[in-house]
């Protein structure tokens, strides 16, 4: 338990650490929210009005002032309003993730799904077609930008061929069919190197297990192919393929941009860019801590969860 | 290494088409020409011209040199500096340790391609800050490898010693350490080229990264996207040239790092691996049955060199109640012997000549599922290494009840009980405890315990111990091969023991067969072979045994690679009696009770 | 796997729970239901401040102004029945009585005088809050008449009027992002940065409107994907198409594009340091660039070149002459430079933003042509936000900007041509065009149109040799929509931005 609360107040001051390098940068790097705004489609705001706003969102004050009132309002779980419609970050933050989250799962699911039997299958038959030509194509995926899937899949399946839609979003509750329709070109973008990651990490790791001494015993123990593969690979292999899977999950949080960005999923993404683009201090702020949040908290979980597949880990 | 030539061509053929781009008689990159924009074909611009009229190909070209360069230098940096911190933090602990490893933390907190964003969104895009934004994004992982490989070369006995000669720290850092850790940072090197070359398209992309007009790939993509439908070939080069380069850096990626990291080449076969692992088993048999029958068992494996022969034309046999011992140095194939015997030769290997009858049934042509049900029923095996050769994630109890379930329908809980019977029978204390316990909380000579549980668990009639106290310190060998011995007087089992020690062959064994490079050399009872070796192998072998106080005589020279046999006798390149006969293969002779593989036996017997 | 095969796609499809059965993509317009990709998300809906133009056509539909644009461009009666001037240079409105708000209130004088002082307010963000500021005080004779007397006489107050930052907002409303208006749709629902639902605001005073009874917007900030999402049957109408999918659009039988030469891009010039302070300068400029190769490259020939001041062709103040002032002619930039003391050229920088394809495409078709005549600019490509503050504090040399006039009349060109005003980054920094500026002043406070449309002909000759601007090129503004959307058209000129208005005429037919 000393263990946990230790990771846990570590965990705390990065975050201390990631909310304050991201408040300084922001507000010393070029562009003023205030006058960004009333700029919005390039017209020319009057410079008394910009003047007012900037005043009335306090960005005036010195910055130490407006670090301390954020440290404040931090310690108080609470992450302010966007200086542009004065939404509560928070709630923007809970519509968002979600979808962020959909998309991960959704993502993760047709890789796992893929990928595991695959390379599973592909250890087995190590040097086979099957392992060749699978290689191959997790080689190619891997190798394969997102955006330039993104964009081909697009091309092809929505505007050539008129299959699926290019992309968008529906509510489940709206309309669950389309929902999932939308759902499935950004989440085979996202599967897309992850399925080719996981396929290898699997593949090595049933390799790795295969050739160790106890998968011999076991089947000197004369336990069935399928036994000996459930009971002595495929759980030994799992524990690598595992941690790379929720290391890699924890970076497609922040890895989903150009996936949202190319199928106009409105995940964490979007309103992140927007306020970047915005200079909307508190949004930004909020989405990143939220996000690096989630990160450490995977990390943590998977640390955890290994201490629970592989018995040889202790807490120490 | 072979393995590192294709990729690392690829590789160099994109770097020296980047370095190339000046001097290629290519247009002008970001010279535009405006009539032409879009043209799918022009003379003197074979891929076509872009939304401004600029040449595809040579922008392509020079695209690479964008996206390399900013890849390459990023990746430099963050070597340089990485593996300063890593070095600093590993080497003097403390402070330096915390404020590196913490500073990496930090980073690593921010996914990297929002990172990348963030900085590039806020310092603005070029090609500075993408190179520092990468080296910022890379740095963590020079730190944690640098950091990770010094703990552990400070430990090591040569910096020790170094250390305790009082030499200065860089000299240390730089003469001991860092060679030991050019491995690990140059995979990682290559990973950081890689991956930067991924997250600078995808930046430019954004329109985040490379300033235009310079040419970049990731920008070219973003232009070519907005035209995607009337020009379709125009999006399709620079998508091929990046994926082509990543696929290629990948390539040389793996291949370093599986030579770099050979603990981690699991997927290279290294075929002395395998031969160092498996054994034969057995005698020759005076009885009309006996109990396990090997004749002329041959086992190949393919490697990309060539088939070798780990084990040629091996015969023995063991009857039921005896001890038959197989010994040899390691790489003389009595491991595969065996491990063929028990059907369980990995993948690459196979048997291509020979029988084996057990109980007159040919082992090697009986069906994988009946082979299963004699494995660790009437056939068992006891391996080398106890700690490995037991599942780490399942408790010892379970795993001996698992061996008694393959075989006999009884209920799990019955299947426990009894194994807690077994562990007591092998002399486990406190058994009902340690059944429950993990395999990393036992001692080894526990495991071993286990081990012969689980062999015994379905009262088999033959069983093959592999090396099984090499792992053991002397007191447990000691224990563990009387329990061996109690038990096959108890249950008058048939035994082949692997060792390379003639000392327990002497000790526990009726006959025994001498391998040396896949081959029997000699084969006979143990009484008759230790008192009048025959072979020059065995003699020195015996020599090399301590025996009271005299210093046990080495042999010299190793046993040669199964790819590099000698064209004659095998052993000649090594004995003290070669002689030019000896460069012909010689056969195994009968000489008297016993077989033996020397021309020149009778005369060195004489 | 990049290539899902159909039968794949539909597997996959199956397994998430969607039957056969279901349309995949096809999706049909509904009556009664209008779908539009918006290009961006509106920032916020306050009434007042200007936040972009997708907000701007949200507030046309949400609220009513005094007065409009009509289809073709003319100014047109909203809640104003009728205005007209006196001779102390006051201004009076004639409310329509039925105007009433989304609360019931009925809409009074006192409502119209409350949101001028709002707006013009010492704690005002609002976009008119200076003009507004011109008004001397505000007589409200009866609850329908409305008089303005100004502290200074100009003529283009009925304009100010019609600006969808000047919607006239019910006097109790407090919350500024929820003002109360009387336009014939009201907001049902939102997600932020996501889509915003119109609904017809129930009994609406102004019968026959609104044609339709629900928008639906989603935002598509990516051109492509607005572009098949339409395609696609996704929405039925979007802004902003894209240049290089014009042409398939107007090929595609299902669709119709409306389209008008709008929005103009030029070139903004630091006038606090050399070179740029030099006229002669910003004239080799003004004939160095080949405005045709934007044209073609920037905009896929989507486009029309220009080469004076953005005056709208077909208006009064439009002279064919003129408009032809700064015509590509690298000689005379060359000789211009010569003149100017820079027989070799120079060296310096041009600013321009990569979040706009536009802007970075211009940019870089303007820097070759520059370097052509020995003007070598490297290219600053900045995130948009960057690009604002350096234009605001004047941190750069050259700037390639884009940008629409408030109206089609010569003084919505005030904004960009005035050089008087406080530094902004759609207007040349702190440059010297005192001629300009002051025809400018003069034409605002001129009451007589054939006298106005004289002084911004001289105003445009002023210009020409004082270049406040070069001018590049008109881009085309389209909209793209579903032969069964009925009832839209495009408004002329600089008020293409403002077409959104016109949603409310529009029909859906099965």
């Amino acid at each position: 338990m000393l263990w946990l609360a230790r990771r846990v107040g570590v965990s705390l001051l990065l975050m201390w650490v990631v909310a304050t390098i991201v408040f300084l940068t922001l507000h010393m790097v070029p562009g003023d929210p205030a006058e960004l705004l009333l700029s919005t489609g390039g017209v020319v705001p009057d410079a008394a009005a910009v003047a007012e706003l900037r005043d009335r969102l306090g960005l005036d004050r010195p910055i130490l002032v407006q670090y301390g009132e954020f440290l404040a309002r931090l310690s108080r779980a609470d992450l302010g309003v966007s200086l542009v419609d004065e939404y509560p970050v928070a709630e923007e933050i809970l519509l968002r993730l979600p979808r962020t989250l959909e998309l991960i799962a959704a993502g993760t699911l047709i890789a796992v799904a893929i990928a595991l039997p695959g390379g599973t299958y592909a250890a087995l038959h190590a040097g086979g077609t099957f392992d060749r030509a699978a290689s191959a194509i997790a080689a190619v995926l891997q190798a394969l930008p997102v955006f330039v899937l993104g964009t081909l899949l697009i091309l092809v399946l929505a505007q050539w061929l008129r299959w699926l839609p290019a992309g968008g979003y529906a509510p489940l509750a709206d309309d669950p069919g389309r929902h999932f329709l939308l759902l499935l070109l950004p989440a085979v973008a996202v599967a897309k190197g992850l399925a080719a990651t996981v396929f290898r990490m699997t593949r090595t790791a049933m390799l790795d297990v295969l050739s160790r001494d106890h998968v011999r015993t076991a089947r000197a123990k004369g336990l069935t192919q399928a036994r000996v593969l459930r009971r002595h690979v495929v759980r030994n292999g799992m524990i690598p393929v595992t941690t790379v899977l929720g290391l890699q999950m924890g970076t497609l949080l922040g890895g989903t941009v150009l996936v949202e960005y190319v199928f106009n999923w409105p995940g964490l993404s979007t309103p992140l860019l927007r306020a970047v683009e915005q200079r909307d201090y508190p949004m930004v702020v909020g989405i990143v801590l939220t996000v690096s949040g989630l990160f450490l908290l995977i990390n943590l979980i998977m640390d955890l969860l290994y201490a629970v597949l592989d018995p040889r880990i202790t807490r120490s | 290494m072979r393995r590192l030539v294709f990729p690392a061509a690829l590789v160099a053929l994109i770097l020296l088409a980047a370095l190339a781009a000046p001097i290629l008689p290519l247009p002008d990159p970001v010279r535009q020409d405006v009539a032409n924009r879009l043209a799918t074909w022009l003379p003197g611009s074979p891929l076509g011209r872009d939304e401004f009229g600029r040449d595809i190909l040579s922008r392509i070209l020079w695209g690479a040199r964008a996206s390399l360069s900013v890849a390459f230098a990023s990746a430099a940096i963050a070597c340089l500096v990485g593996t300063t911190l890593g070095l600093m933090a590993g080497w003097f602990r403390g402070a330096a340790e915390f404020l590196a490893v913490r500073a990496a933390d930090v980073v690593l907190c921010f996914p990297p391609i929002l990172l990348a964003l963030l900085v590039v969104t806020l310092l603005g895009p070029g090609t500075g800050t993408l190179i520092l934004v990468l080296s910022i994004l890379y740095l963590p992982g020079f730190v944690r490898v640098t950091f990770a490989e010094v703990l552990s070369a400070r430990g090591q006995d040569y910096v020790e010693a170094v250390r305790a000669l009082g030499a200065p720290t860089p000299r240390i850092l730089s003469r001991s350490v860092l060679p030991n850790i050019a491995g690990p940072v140059l995979v990682q090197f290559s990973l950081a080229v890689a991956a930067a070359v991924v997250v600078e398209s995808g930046l430019s992309f954004l329109g985040l990264g490379v300033v235009p007009p310079t040419p970049s790939w990731g920008l070219m993509i973003r232009g070519a996207r907005a035209t995607m439908e009337q020009a379709p070939t125009y999006l399709l080069y620079p998508c091929l040239a990046l994926t082509f380069t990543i696929l290629s850096m990948n390539l040389l990626c793996d291949a370093l790092r599986d030579v770099v990291d050979r603990k981690g080449g699991s997927r290279i076969r290294h075929p002395r691996t395998w031969t160092d692992r498996v054994l034969p088993g057995l005698f020759p048999a005076r009885d009309p049955a006996p109990l396990l029958d090997v004749q002329g068992l041959t086992v190949e494996i393919a490697t990309p060199g060539g088939i070798i022969r780990p084990v040629e034309d091996v015969s023995f046999a063991v009857r039921a109640g005896s001890t038959l011992a197989i010994v040899g140095e390691s790489g003389s194939g009595k491991s595969i012997t065996a491990t063929a015997v028990m059907g369980l030769l990995p993948p690459v290997a196979q048997v291509t000549a020979g029988v084996a009858r057990f109980e007159g049934r040919d082992l090697l042509g009986l069906p994988e599922s009946e082979r299963r049900k004699l494995r660790g029923g009437a056939i068992a095996m006891v391996f080398q290494d106890p700690m490995s050769s037991l599942n780490p994630v399942h408790r010892v109890g379970d795993q001996v009840a698992e061996a008694i379930r393959a075989h006999r329908e009884v209920s799990a809980e019955a299947a426990s009980r009894e194994a807690v019977e077994l562990l007591k029978r092998v002399g486990i204390a406190d058994p009902d405890r340690r059944a429950r316990a993990f395999p990393h909380e036992l001692s080894g000579g526990m495991r071993q315990r286990v081990m012969i549980a689980m062999a015994i668990a379905n009262r088999p009639r033959l069983l093959i111990a592999d090396e099984p106290t090499t792992a053991l310190d002397v007191t447990v060998q000691a224990a563990i091969l009387e329990l061996i011995a109690e038990l096959q007087r108890e249950r008058g089992m048939g035994v082949v023991l692997i060792t390379h020690s003639l000392g327990v062959v002497a000790e526990v064994a009726e006959e025994v067969v001498v391998m040396y490079a896949a081959q029997v050399v000699e084969r006979g009872t143990v009484a008759e072979v230790f008192a009048r070796p025959l072979h020059p192998y065995t003699r020195a072998l015996l020599a090399a045994v301590p025996d009271g106080d005299a210093e046990p005589e080495g042999i010299p020279g190793v046993v040669p690679r199964p790819d590099a046999w000698p064209p004659g006798c095998r052993f000649a390149p090594r004995c003290p009696h070669a002689a030019p006969a000896c460069e012909r293969m010689p056969a195994l002779e009968e000489a008297g009770e016993r077989l033996v593989r020397c021309v020149r036996w009778r005369e060195l017997a004489g | 796997m990049p290539m899902l095969t159909r039968r794949a796609a539909m597997i996959g499809a199956t397994a998430f729970g969607v039957l056969p059965g279901l349309r995949l993509a096809e999706a049909q317009p509904r009556p009664g239901m209008l779908r539009y990709g918006l290009s961006v998300w509106p920032p916020n809906l306050q009434p007042w401040p200007s936040t972009g133009q997708a907000a701007g056509m949200i507030k046309m539909l949400v609220h009513r102004r005094l007065t409009t644009f009509d289809a073709k461009g003319e100014l047109s009666p909203q809640l104003a029945r009728e205005w007209s001037s006196d001779d102390e240079g006051a201004w009076t409105f004639r409310l329509d009585p039925r105007a009433t708000f989304h609360n019931g209130e009925k809409l009074t004088a006192a409502d119209v005088k409350w949101t001028i002082e709002q707006v013009a307010g010492e704690r005002s963000t609002a976009y008119y809050r200076a003009q507004m500021q011109q008004i001397e005080r505000i007589e409200t004779p009866d609850a329908h008449t409305v008089r303005l007397v100004m502290k200074a006489p100009i003529a283009t107050v009925p304009l100010w009027f019609a600006n969808y930052n000047m919607p006239i907002v019910w006097r109790g409303t407090r919350d500024m992002n929820n003002a109360m208006g009387c336009g014939p749709y009201r907001i049902s629902g939102q997600e932020r940065g996501s889509w915003i639902e119109l609904q017809a605001a129930p009994n609406h005073w102004d019968p026959g409107l609104p044609r339709t009874r629900t928008i639906r917007m989603t935002v598509y900030a990516d051109e492509n994907l607005r572009l098949a999402a339409l395609q696609s049957g996704d929405v039925d109408m979007i802004e902003y198409v894209p240049w290089s999918g014009m042409a398939a659009v107007e090929a595609d039988q299902r669709f119709s594009l409306k389209s008008t030469m709008g929005p103009f891009m030029d070139i903004l010039f630091n006038g606090t340091k050399p070179p740029f302070d030099n006229p002669l300068v910003r004239r080799a400029v003004a004939h160095a660039v080949k405005r045709d190769d934007i044209v073609r490259v920037a905009f896929s020939g989507r486009g029309k070149v220009l080469e004076g001041m953005p005056i709208v062709e077909g208006t009064p103040a439009w002279d064919a002459e003129l408009a032809r002032g700064h015509r590509y002619d690298p000689e005379r930039a060359r000789a211009l430079l010569r003149e100017a003391g820079h027989p070799d050229g120079f060296d310096t920088t041009i600013l321009s933003t990569g979040t706009f394809n536009m802007h970075k495409d211009t940019a870089e078709v303007a820097q070759q042509h520059l370097a052509a005549v020995g003007i070598r600019a490297e290219m600053r490509v900045v995130d948009w936000s960057t690009r604002v503050s350096m234009g605001v504090r004047g941190q750069y040399d050259l700037a390639v900007h884009g940008v629409s006039a408030d109206s089609n009349d010569p003084d919505g060109l005030t904004v960009v041509l005035d050089t008087s005003l406080s530094p902004a980054h759609g207007r040349s920094f702190r440059l010297s065009t005192p001629r300009t500026v002051e025809l400018l002043r003069k034409g605002r406070e001129e009451y007589d149109p054939a006298k106005r449309v004289q002084i911004y002909k001289d105003m445009q000759r002023a210009a020409l040799e004082e270049v406040p601007i070069v001018g590049l090129a008109w881009r085309e503004q389209g909209y793209a929509l579903d032969r069964r959307v009925t009832g839209f058209e495009i408004m002329p000129g600089q008020l293409s931005l403002s077409s959104g208005a016109l949603l409310e005429f529009v029909d859906i037919t099965a």
